[in-house]
């Protein structure tokens, strides 16, 4: 049983060459980096989501349609789908194309017309008519697929539509947000698992995964015996019941079929004698002994589902071995053979592990795992939706019959709601919520709204694979690093804490494949000799020189040379037969040719990869198989911007990919006439200096998101310890780290059915001209404020006035004035960018506000190289007292040289040095991962010499004189450029004090946060020092006079809390009714609240109080 | 000052650039392109801005 030809459904990757051709010569191992461009040309960056969004609408809602395609209310009156398609997005009210742009701004959603051809019979069953294009919903589109506008535009068009070209699609525009379907990470579906589980017993799973059903498949071994598992009933059945009621009667034939090896009929024999003591000896008594084992409760819910769903005369048993069972082995007239085998082969497999314990699966291995696109997330929906639509329309046709008053024929395609499928969609998509009942699918946080924080962490979002476990799980086999994620999954981009090693991202060649169509492929396996499964004995399975050859999980048969086989189907898929990629172009001739291939990571274990030609070592030159097309395309998208990472510590690399997606630069093209909610933007972004290949595939060269600072590296003035950085004023006033943050406000003129509105008017003025408020300066004669103006807290954006009776009917109306004001940071002059009005769908009309406020770098702003070195501003020093050159180079920060030893990221030493030669020689120098041996990384040694050759120290050191006293500097410092990112995290944004403020109602104690103006906790680790040290007062004044103090009236009889009559002044206790005994003291209004919350629950708190 | 008599004021296309003159309670769309996206025209009183 080897020689898996497991098909093309997987992720692959990697290229190569065949070995003749290797034999050939090929100019240089450099050329074969001018594939890697034509690669991603063909390919795009998120081909993955584009392609399985695409491989939905043209064929997977085909799929499902026909799979429901006929719904009877009666025999006769019938509804049937014949043909469905989906059109272009366009405006509803005016027949315009819809642009993703236009969405993106009005908050609509980008979706078209899901259009369906009918034939139904009206409600006497009779007069079948066909209606073609009728309209059942509407698909959110995925920018860039095929129906999308801006497929196969080009820049000017794109430009034309608003579009930034860079901009990689693979999103949604819902609602006028960007959503991204997440790729989620599954367990292989229909694959034979063996493993252990909790109890320590060896299982073989199977989770089955069909159009129909979807269920699990366990067998597992307890006291020697083999049981199966499912669902559908009470007990574990013991398996020999189990192929007894398949059929298979004969003990000697189940031992046949696991193999002749007597150590697998020892191994069975304890399961073989169970079943004898049970005395089950033939079907009939093997299904009769499960029908009593089956669970009803459990089963109800799935046999809904089951489509051929066996008479129960037969016995529930018989119908869950066909449906249920290894649901995904067809059961074609009640022929069980197929499904004998495939048991067989578990049992076998299982028996194997016992005997050698490196037979079992892991889990974590990347081949056993699957990855499910946004097409077949979406799939899942509207499967679910369409399911439903047809259902309602069943019941409305059949209510509408039993009405006895209704006039004329009934007109089936009536009853079919549109809206099922456009609410539905919409609303899963835009939540993030897949709750379908159907198929047990209850998942969250699926779809997020897209991070456009910089233009690479957009591109990371769109290959960010989320994980199939909980984060909560407390293992750490699933968060290691795996070898066989090597070229697949990027290996350095991972967040930090819970999600670590869970949350991945995609390596920058992988290619997720969508499925390809089974029937040529099958009959292509049986032409190359695969010997039909249903002509052999269960004898001949196991003889000798004979190999099981599975498809899709399916057992095709056997053939008896694996290896020619094997071979066989490599050439069909190099001679570009079967498993091509649509093609155009270079890349895809090469493809076509055979001369690269896509390799999966289950046929890697076939395989013998070189990364480099010439790299021949203790190997044997002819058994390399195949060639690497770059070493630094097993980084992802966001690693591939740091220079020379394979001179970082590993770390140092993940911290850098979670915050290159939080720094600051151009985000798209079309960045100034975007209305996002916030919109961090770079001033003077530049292009690094220290280029990867990367960089310049993916147009990061196009949209940076940070700047060439040069960088000494010394100590000064101290404001630089703990990783802090010195700037210099000069180079802040020159742009250095300016940047530019947009906010968006809306506000919204309601609309409340008919005519009656809100209305907007003009800023009102006293008899002199003078405005009435002070506030409303900026306001226009329409009265909305207008762009170009400085608007400060609390000024007018719109004069807004709402009535006060929205009777349809009244002559007059009287309104109140509900202005809008702009809430923004007091002291801050921010200017109002743009002023965007359009009416939404429901006749409201929302002004969008975009507010500009351009900041400088201040103290406390973050800062980070590309190296996983962050720092915050720790002091501003006036150019005059910083260092500087002989040649008069003074530079634009200062960075701590503690920085390096224990960080070892030497990557960021020779960035310096590659920046250094690189501004003097006026060229960019590469430093991409690997990339020494093919030339795409500048080596040390030729940096330094071009160093040299322009009269620089070959270590990159300098000359410097200090700033404040003139003297030369004690030692020679390292300086040169390094590409700095301004990272998101601003202290304008963060700071905050308060003394006094607003309290929450219920407790009566300062609010919490920030955005509340709330105060600052003294927690409960902080009240342990005070205690600890002693400061009673302190603690007392902190905890109760600056919280929140409340006098109450304790009766000092019975303990609880009385009350003060104002009027008599004095205080009763109103459980004793009188006035002794009572006493007046303070304690936090929160200790009191717990008091009466505790009596309300009949717990009863007494006081008891002592002279203090 | 008559609310029912306002002056209209001018609005930009967001698709042709095109001027839009609209009174209130118009319908928010461009008359030479049937875009309903509109701009609203740039302050044409002095600003002040503060170089820092």
């Amino acid at each position: 049983m080897v020689s898996q030809q497991d098909d093309m459904v997987s992720q692959q990757e990697d290229f190569g060459a065949n070995p003749n051709l290797l034999a050939a010569p090929i100019k240089s191992p450099v050329d074969k980096f001018q594939l890697l461009p034509a690669f991603l040309k063909v390919r795009g960056l998120v081909k993955q989501h584009i392609d399985s969004f695409n491989y939905f609408v043209n064929y997977g809602m085909k799929k499902i349609m026909e799979a429901n395609a006929l719904h009877k209310v009666t025999d006769t009156i019938y509804l049937r789908y014949i043909n469905i398609s989906v059109g272009e997005p366009y405006v509803a009210i005016d027949n315009i194309k819809l642009t993703p742009q236009f969405c993106r701004l009005s908050d609509r959603t980008y979706s078209a017309d899901i259009s369906v051809d009918i034939e139904y019979t009206d409600g006497k069953g009779q007069h079948p008519t066909r209606k073609t294009s009728v309209k059942i919903g509407r698909l959110p589109i995925m920018l860039r697929s095929c129906n999308c506008v801006l497929n196969g535009k080009d820049e000017t068009e794109l430009a034309k539509l608003g579009e930034c070209p860079l901009d990689p699609g693979g999103y949604f525009v819902v609602k006028g947000t960007e959503k991204v379907i997440l790729i989620q990470e599954q367990l292989s579906k229909n694959r034979i698992l063996i493993d252990i589980d909790g109890k320590g017993r060896i299982t073989a799973s199977v989770t089955c995964s069909t159009h129909e059903v979807k269920s699990k498949t366990v067998f597992f071994m307890d006291k020697e015996k083999i049981y199966l598992q499912l669902n559908q009933f009470v007990k574990p059945i013991p398996i020999m019941v189990v192929m007894k009621a398949m059929g298979t009667e004969s003990d000697q034939e189940v031992v046949q079929m696991v193999g002749r090896n007597p150590r697998y009929g020892d191994l069975l024999l304890p399961s073989i004698q169970e079943c004898s003591s049970e005395r089950i000896y033939s079907q009939e008594q093997a299904l009769d002994y499960m029908d009593a084992k089956f669970n009803f409760f459990k089963s109800c819910s799935i046999q809904l589902f089951i489509t051929s769903f066996s008479t129960l005369k037969e016995g529930r048993a018989k119908s869950i071995l066909t449906d249920v069972f290894l649901a995904h082995v067809p059961v074609k007239e009640q022929n069980f053979r197929p499904k004998c085998i495939y048991a067989a082969v578990m049992l076998r497999r299982m028996l194997d592990a016992i005997l050698n314990s490196d037979t079992f699966d892991d889990k974590d291995y990347v081949g056993n795992k699957r990855l499910e696109l946004s097409g077949q997330l979406v799939s899942l929906l509207f499967e679910d939706l369409f399911k439903t639509m047809n259902t309602q329309a069943v019941q409305r046709m059949n209510y509408a019959m039993g009405q006895s008053n209704r006039s004329g024929a009934l007109d089936f395609s009536r009853y079919i709601v549109t809206d099922i499928i456009t609410l539905g969609l919409e609303k899963s998509i835009s939540t993030g919520n897949w709750d379908l009942k159907r198929f047990r699918m209850h998942k969250k946080g699926v779809s997020q709204v897209l991070s456009r924080l910089s233009y690479i962490g957009a591109l990371g979002h769109m290959t960010r694979i989320s994980p199939q476990f909980e984060k909560t799980r407390k293992v750490s086999g699933p968060r290691a690093l795996q070898p066989s994620q090597w070229g697949m999954l990027c290996p350095c981009d991972t967040p930090e804490g819970e999600a670590c090693g869970l949350t991945k991202n995609l390596a920058l060649m992988t290619h997720v494949t969508t499925d390809e169509e089974e029937g040529p492929l099958i009959s292509l396996c049986y032409s190359l000799g695969v010997e039909d499964l249903a002509h052999l004995s269960a004898e001949e399975i196991y003889a000798n020189d004979s190999y099981l050859v599975f498809f899709n999980g399916l057992i095709l048969g056997k053939h008896t040379r694996p290896h020619t086989f094997a071979n066989a189907m490599r050439r069909v898929r190099r001679s570009g037969k079967i498993g091509e990629f649509v093609g155009f172009r270079t890349f895809d001739d090469f493809l076509h040719d055979g001369l690269i291939e896509y390799l999966d990571v289950n046929e890697q274990n076939n395989a013998l990869i070189a990364l480099y030609e010439h790299e021949a070592g203790e190997i044997d030159r002819s058994e390399i198989t195949h060639i690497e097309i770059e070493p630094l395309t097993l980084l992802g998208v966001v690693a591939g911007l740091i220079p020379y990472p394979h001179h970082n510590q590993s770390p140092r690399n993940t911290y850098q990919c979670a915050m290159g997606k939080q720094a600051m630069g151009n985000i798209a093209f079309n960045q100034l006439s975007r209305a996002d909610t916030l919109l961090y933007l770079l001033v003077y972004a530049q292009r690094p200096l220290l280029t990867t290949k990367t960089i310049e595939l993916v147009g990061y060269d196009k949209l940076g998101a940070g700047q060439n600072a040069t960088v000494a590296v010394m100590s000064y003035s101290g404001y630089d310890i703990e990783d802090a950085i010195v700037m210099n004023k000069s180079s802040l006033d020159r742009g250095f780290g300016r940047c530019i943050a947009m906010k968006k406000q809306t506000v919204v003129r309601e609309n409340y059915g008919g005519k009656v509105s809100d209305i907007i008017v003009a800023p009102q003025r006293d008899k002199d001209g003078a405005l009435i408020r002070k506030n409303m300066q900026i306001l226009g004669a329409d009265g909305i404020a207008e762009p170009g103006q400085i608007v400060r807290n609390n000024d007018m954006l719109v004069n807004k006035k709402s009535p006060l009776n929205v009777d349809k009917d009244l002559k007059t109306r009287t309104y109140k004035d509900t202005p809008a004001f702009f809430k923004g940071v007091e002291g801050e002059t921010t200017v109002i960018d743009r002023v965007l009005i359009y009416t939404d769908n429901n006749e409201k009309m929302p002004i969008k506000f975009i507010i500009r406020h351009v900041r400088r770098p201040e103290l406390g702003d973050k800062f980070s190289s590309r190296h996983g070195q962050k720092g915050v501003c720790g002091t501003i020093v006036n150019q005059e007292d910083f260092p500087f050159s002989e040649r008069g180079i003074c530079p634009d920060l200062i960075m701590n040289p503690h920085g390096f030893p224990s960080r070892m990221t030497i990557g960021k030493m020779i960035e310096l040095l590659g920046g250094k030669a690189g501004v003097s020689w006026g060229r960019f120098h590469y430093g991409s991962a690997f990339g020494e041996p093919s030339g795409n990384a500048c080596k040390v040694d030729d940096i330094s010499n071009a160093l040299i050759q322009k009269g620089f120290s070959y270590s990159g050191k300098d000359f410097l004189y200090s700033g404040i006293l003139g003297t030369p500097l004690q030692a020679y410092i390292f300086m040169g450029p390094i590409y700095y990112q301004k990272l998101k995290h601003m202290v304008l944004d963060k700071m905050h004090a308060r003394a006094k403020g607003p309290r929450v109602m219920l407790t009566r104690q300062p609010t919490e946060g920030r955005s509340r103006d709330g105060g600052l906790r003294l927690g409960e680790m902080e009240r342990d020092c005070l205690i600890a040290y002693g400061a009673s007062m302190l603690i007392f004044e902190r905890l109760m006079l600056s919280s929140d103090p409340y006098q109450v009236q304790v009766c000092q009889k019975c303990g609880l809390l009385g009350y003060y009559n104002q009027k008599l002044k004095k205080s009763f206790c109103s459980m004793c009714k009188d006035g002794e005994n009572m006493a007046t003291m303070k304690l936090p209004y929160a200790c009191k609240l717990l008091f009466q919350e505790l009596q309300s629950m009949n717990v009863v708190p007494r006081l008891k109080l002592t002279e203090a | 000052m008559d609310p029912q008599q306002p002056e209209p004021v001018v609005y930009l296309c967001g698709d042709c650039g095109a001027e839009c003159p609209l009174k209130s309670g118009d319908v928010i769309q461009c008359r030479d392109c049937g875009y309903r996206i509109l701009y609203k025209k740039r302050t044409r009183r002095i600003v002040q801005y503060e170089a820092r």
